[in-house]
């Protein structure tokens, strides 16, 4: 495990806030590149200030929540309200790689830092922007919440009970999904920029990257001009049955089933102990199984209801059946399998608690993630402006006098 | 060699469904030469459509079609010895392989990761499964179903309360970790001399979402203070109006939370008389007081369309959205603006419309033009020019089954 990090040397300056952009940052981060977030107390990202906080004291660099979301990006506190800070946000680009931004369109050219700008301070830079719909086009300005976005990409239409209503998903999968997503940009462009030398203004639509999720509904409206809404748990193009959530013993517990072949569901009868009602004509084929869903369904939930989430899966998973227990939140942290493979970590912050936060959610054999507590801003002021940039101790003295480092 | 950004990184796609082959699909999209290899029966996503009319038809598949543009495509069965050693000769070529059979699977077949990479150093191998290569359910059977609902993403954020725990209607898990595996996995590729060498990319969708999504905001709180939340049914519990809601014509996505939002919003109301009362004062009051304002309030949206209090609203400074059907998103002007869908021509589809490149790249666009290969399309020509393979043996080939 002694490898460089596949992106060491690379060097990124982000702008994000919030969720969304300081993730792109992470994934570039954990994968080995130095990334510098440029904040300052002028202005303290609110995610800084939500709770639980490290050990319930409130503080903008105890936030539980927004350090294992930032985890892996540095801080570098600049005031860019000051025109000295943006000159030095400026030196720092031109020795960097990537700018990433997630504001409305428009924001980062009222700074200041437009891309002809940023490109005059480096020719190959990559710039990456994430707005919620892009950079232009009627919407552009559209505000929504990380949570809402999903709406104008008809993914929120099809989430819900079978026959009912759109179910809000009550947190943004849009800002991760994004995040992660936006960190693959950056990375094409970037394979670009060593092929031709050539860098460029990524123009990264939330909406349009979400919308690649709803592909399959799409397609069965491009073809049949059907319009998909809710139905809970079955299979999105109606290819498997069972599919479905189950209840089990206790409150609040489910198995998740699927069986996706007449093998499949062979299995299942037979972990079942071959109960009469699954010998009927209407559960002989899969597309049998498939036209009587509902009643499939209802007459699973009777048998699982008998068994524990954890003891059934395991029960079904030996005669080769795809089932899982449904997790809560308390579930994932006390899990064996997320503890064999380290899903989450605790590790010692520099203000001196200890942290919980997810580490390489995808791992890698040769080379093993450079996983960071949560910044504290300004973490990395002396590095930067001092060793990169080669601010004087006296320079950087004043600077912090006059607030621009802040 | 394309324009692309990736242009000169060879792909081969050995998966099937979503998760492998959207992720092979951003890289093909992009400009990578990518080599989709399927078994003689074909890629599962080939039988499950949607297809026109709903009728079944092995070229034909909506799913399949979407996830699978600008490859080239060949047909190899690595259940035969002459099948598996075409395939190894295939993965000498190429820089990436993309593949998301159960472990024990390509154990099975002889592929596991370490006969690969003994025929190729240099090769970056992305395995997509639900739960990994590790870890005491990796040997498990399992879906984009039992994935994603193994990440707490449904218990903590979505459904009713005591009701069934749902997932997002689309092949959710699949997605997420599609997308993780693409990056992480590109990664790899570009620094490959940093690393020196190819090496596994290990992918559990659950675990990407167990982690980047659920594990983000609870799992600090959980492990300090043993205190955990699950679904409730409403967008935001804490903070009101912030959940989705019926109008007239569907539903719109409320949300009024910041003190200038709910001006706004009492504005476009037309500045009802109950929205001065003192216990909708703020947003954590206006939550306490839920079972009284979302009536009020849906009074009001079943009176009017959806575009309608969208605009009115973004006009006057709310976040509010419409809920769009996949309709209305499939043809919004803002999408058909940016260029956003692609017309594509198929040979047993036609021509038809395809959802095009998830993000623009002005100086190497990207995005998809040439169709999903049919069933074994490309054989001659990459079996002949990029194996180099004379005609005498690729009939070998095929008279032994292994093609």
């Amino acid at each position: 495990m002694a490898n460089a990090l596949p992106l060491q040397g690379i060097r990124v300056v982000n702008f994000g806030w919030v969720w969304a952009g300081p993730v792109v940052g992470q994934t570039l981060g954990f994968l080995g590149a130095d990334v510098f977030k440029v904040e300052s107390y002028a202005r303290v990202d609110m995610t800084r200030n939500l709770p639980p906080f490290a050990n319930g004291e409130p503080g903008p660099n105890r936030s539980l929540s927004n350090h294992a979301c930032w985890a892996g990006n540095g801080s570098v506190s600049l005031n860019l309200k000051k025109p000295e800070a943006k000159k030095l946000v400026l030196e720092l680009i031109a020795q960097s790689d990537v700018v990433i931004e997630n504001f409305g369109p428009g924001v980062m050219d009222e700074l200041g830092l437009d891309y002809e700008t940023l490109k005059k301070a480096k020719e190959d830079i990559v710039m990456f922007s994430m707005p919620a719909a892009g950079l232009n086009g009627p919407l552009k300005n559209v505000r929504t919440y990380g949570l809402s976005l999903t709406s104008t990409t008809g993914l929120d239409s099809l989430v819900g009970y079978k026959g009912g209503g759109p179910i809000p998903v009550e947190n943004a999968y849009s800002d991760p999904f994004a995040g992660i997503f936006g960190a693959f940009a950056i990375l094409t462009a970037l394979n670009h920029r060593d092929n031709s030398g050539q860098g460029q203004h990524v123009d990264f639509s939330q909406q349009e990257a979400i919308m690649q999720m709803v592909g399959p509904a799409y397609m069965d409206y491009v073809l049949n001009d059907r319009i998909g809404g809710p139905k809970g748990n079955e299979h999105p193009v109606a290819a498997a049955a069972p599919h479905g959530v189950f209840p089990c013993d206790g409150d609040d517990r489910w198995i998740s089933i699927v069986a996706g072949n007449d093998a499949e569901w062979q299995q299942l009868v037979k972990a079942m102990d071959d109960p009469d009602w699954t010998m009927a004509d209407e559960f002989a084929t899969l597309d049998q199984r498939i036209a009587h869903i509902d009643d499939l369904h209802s007459k699973l939930a009777q048998y699982t209801a008998n068994f524990g989430d954890h003891e059934l899966s395991e029960k079904l998973q030996q005669f080769g059946v795809a089932a899982t227990p449904v997790l809560n939140v308390a579930d994932l942290y006390n899990d064996p399998h997320y503890k064999a493979r380290n899903t989450y970590v605790e590790v010692t912050h520099p203000l001196d608690f200890q942290e919980t936060i997810y580490g390489a959610y995808v791992k890698t054999s040769k080379t093993e993630a450079d996983i960071k507590p949560g910044p504290t801003i300004g973490q990395d002021n002396e590095r930067v402006l001092k060793g990169i940039l080669g601010l004087s101790d006296a320079r950087y003295d004043e600077l912090v006098e006059q607030q621009v480092i802040y | 060699m394309s324009d692309g950004a990736l242009a000169g990184i060879k792909v081969v796609d050995f998966g099937q469904v979503v998760s492998a082959p959207f992720c092979a699909k951003l890289f093909s999209d992009y400009g990578a030469d990518v080599i989709k290899v399927e078994l003689p029966e074909g890629d599962a996503a080939r039988h499950m459509g949607p297809f026109p009319k709903d009728e079944p038809h092995v070229e034909k598949s909506g799913l399949f079609f979407v996830n699978n543009t600008n490859k080239r495509g060949v047909t190899c069965d690595v259940r035969t010895e002459a099948g598996k050693a075409l395939f190894l000769r295939l993965l000498q070529w190429a820089d990436v392989l993309i593949e998301n059979n159960l472990p024990q699977q390509m154990k099975d077949w002889g592929l596991d990761y370490q006969s690969m990479a003994a025929v190729n150093d240099q090769l970056v191998v992305i395995s997509i499964t639900p739960f990994g290569q590790t870890g005491p359910y990796s040997a498990w059977n399992g879906y984009d179903l039992n994935a994603y609902h193994l990440s707490g993403a449904s218990s903590r954020y979505c459904g009713r309360p005591g009701e069934t725990p749902l997932e997002h209607g689309t092949f959710a898990a699949d997605y997420f970790g599609a997308v993780s595996a693409a990056t992480w996995g590109m990664a790899a590729t570009y620094g490959r001399k940093n690393v020196g060498g190819g090496q596994q990319v290990d992918v559990s969708t659950a675990e990407c979402i167990a982690a980047a999504f659920v594990g983000g905001q609870n799992i600090g709180g959980y492990a300090q203070d043993g205190k955990f939340d699950k679904r409730t049914g409403v967008g935001m519990p804490l903070g009101a109006p912030a959940t989705i809601m019926p109008c007239k014509d569907g539903h719109v996505w409320m949300l009024a939370l910041e003190p200038g939002q709910w001006s706004g919003l009492k504005d476009v109301m037309g500045n009802p008389e109950w929205a001065e009362m003192e216990l909708f004062d703020d947003m954590f009051m206006r939550a306490q007081n839920a079972d009284v304002i979302y009536p009020f309030i849906e009074e009001w949206t079943l009176q009017h369309g959806k575009m309608e209090i969208m605009e009115k609203c973004q006009a006057a400074g709310c976040p509010i959205t419409a809920v769009f059907t996949v309709a209305e998103a499939a043809e919004h002007p803002h999408l058909s603006a940016r260029e956003y869908f692609v017309d594509m021509e198929h040979p047993a589809l036609g021509k038809l419309k395809n959802i095009g490149a998830p993000f623009k790249l002005p100086a190497s666009p990207g995005g998809p033009t040439t169709a999903a290969p049919l069933l074994g399309q490309h054989n001659q020509e990459v079996y002949g020019s990029v194996l180099g393979l004379s005609e005498t043996e690729i009939t070998q080939l095929q008279s032994d089954g292994a093609i």
